[in-house]
């Protein structure tokens, strides 16, 4: 009973330390005592002995195998996704790559799980398409990549070629050329009066004495530089008469 | 880096929205539970179901763990063990446990059962290998009080230690330990008897 005391030891003391003997954690005269009231008292000894059984019995149970398919339904059931994994059974030898590919896990696991989201994936591809873009406008074609010509004055060549074209196209736009055209007269217009050249003209006709003809300019001075010029016709245009002869054969 | 920094880590991935650290959380956690579901309910398609559940319910409440205030395993275990309560409660399964000490006549100083019953039967450690001794003490496990039976699943499958499992049950350390005695005694008796019978 509960409150008897045999061996110097009472039976509630040895409900107390059942656990401790049961795990094998009591010693010493603390489990002498124990062990001399389990042999004498008729409650606590058959106690010990069956908590043992059962403990044992308990023990003898296996870890038994989840389904196959629990992980995959747990994963669907709380986020929607499936599982990224490959179900490898306990106790299988997993080849090398699948070992190689469970230790970089962790390391690109954020990444992954951040490119999946819908706003890197917009992002990632407006980088792309910006960069497409980029290239083609300046010339640069993905197949030509492999013929690449990686030496030193190939690369220089390359880019002289690129940056001419870059230019070249830049200053073929209309509106960049509008642009600079109106900046150019712009520029003439406030530049201060060059002195006449009248006078420089004039001495180079006196110091002309070769007697020849000066060469016709053919330039129209009163027009701007940038301005057009345009074909006109007199509002009286001179009557041309033509006479016509047949030959007859 | 040590288990529970991990598991903290993958907590605090989990809670960010990342997908692959849940997953790596269901990975470690699904055989532990299963496996005390199992051995709780008894069957396997009601642990597969409440083991699902137990992820469901982890996974709505994960903001609320706390890794100052124990173990993640700890944590996890008394969802399990809440739920496996409700679904108890709810199945109406009066599966309290036919005690042998309980008095087989109406007289309150008749003797028990269980000494009456000599204990002839051969070594506990010697017939544990077979499946169907197994599958006995499995059944016998069915028959223990919810009570008992989650304290000593707890101890003697899951290995817990008695401070681990007081937190999970709500109860004092020593009516864990009482708890465990008396699981694994009652368990005993109805391995014997059982025994007897198959013999």
């Amino acid at each position: 009973m509960a409150g008897e005391t045999k061996n110097g030891m009472q039976c509630a003391e040895f409900d107390a330390l059942l656990n401790e003997a049961l795990d094998a954690t009591l010693t010493g005269p603390k489990l002498e005592s124990f062990q001399a009231h389990a042999r004498v008292c008729a409650v606590c000894g058959p106690l010990f002995a069956e908590a043992d059984a059962g403990r044992r019995w308990l023990k003898s149970l296996p870890e038994v195998d989840a389904p196959s398919h629990l992980v995959h339904n747990i994963l669907l059931a709380t986020t929607g996704y499936e599982s990224q994994r490959v179900a490898v059974r306990p106790g299988a030898k997993a080849s090398w790559v699948d070992a190689i590919t469970g230790w970089l896990r962790p390391v690109f696991a954020p990444v992954l799980s951040m490119s999946r989201q819908p706003r890197f994936a917009m992002s990632f591809g407006m980088a792309f398409f910006s960069l497409s873009i980029s290239l083609s406008l300046a010339g640069v074609k993905m197949s030509d990549v492999r013929h690449v010509d990686l030496r030193p004055n190939a690369i220089k060549r390359t880019y002289y070629e690129t940056t001419g074209r870059v230019v070249k196209y830049y200053e073929n736009i209309r509106f960049v050329y509008e642009i600079e055209s109106r900046v150019r007269e712009f520029k003439r217009v406030t530049a201060p009066p060059a002195p006449p050249p009248q006078e420089q003209n004039k001495e180079k006709k006196d110091n002309n004495t070769s007697g020849q003809p000066e060469p016709r300019q053919e330039r129209n001075y009163s027009q701007g530089e940038n301005q057009p010029v345009l074909a006109s016709l007199p509002n009286d245009p001179p009557v041309v008469r033509m006479t016509t002869y047949r030959r007859l054969v | 880096m040590e288990d529970a920094q991990v598991v903290a880590m993958l907590v605090r991935r989990c809670i960010a929205g990342d997908v692959v650290a849940w997953e790596e959380i269901v990975q470690r956690y699904n055989r532990r539970i299963y496996n005390i579901c199992y051995r709780f309910a008894g069957s396997g398609d009601d642990a597969q179901d409440l083991t699902q559940e137990v992820f469901i319910k982890m996974f709505r409440t994960l903001n609320s763990y706390d890794v100052e205030r124990g173990a993640f395993m700890t944590w996890v275990t008394t969802i399990t063990r809440n739920l496996l309560v409700d679904h108890f409660r709810k199945s109406k399964q009066d599966r309290m446990t036919e005690s042998l000490d309980t008095t087989s006549s109406e007289h309150e100083d008749a003797m028990p059962l269980s000494e009456k019953i000599e204990d002839k039967a051969p070594a506990a450690d010697t017939n544990v290998q077979s499946r169907e001794t197994q599958e006995l003490v499995h059944n016998a496990l069915q028959k223990l009080s919810p009570e008992l039976r989650e304290a000593v699943i707890l101890r003697d499958l899951q290995d817990m230690d008695y401070k681990d499992i007081a937190t999970v049950l709500k109860v004092p350390e020593g009516t864990v330990k009482s708890r465990i005695n008396r699981g694994r005694a009652e368990l005993a008796r109805l391995l014997q008897r059982t025994y007897r019978q198959v013999m």
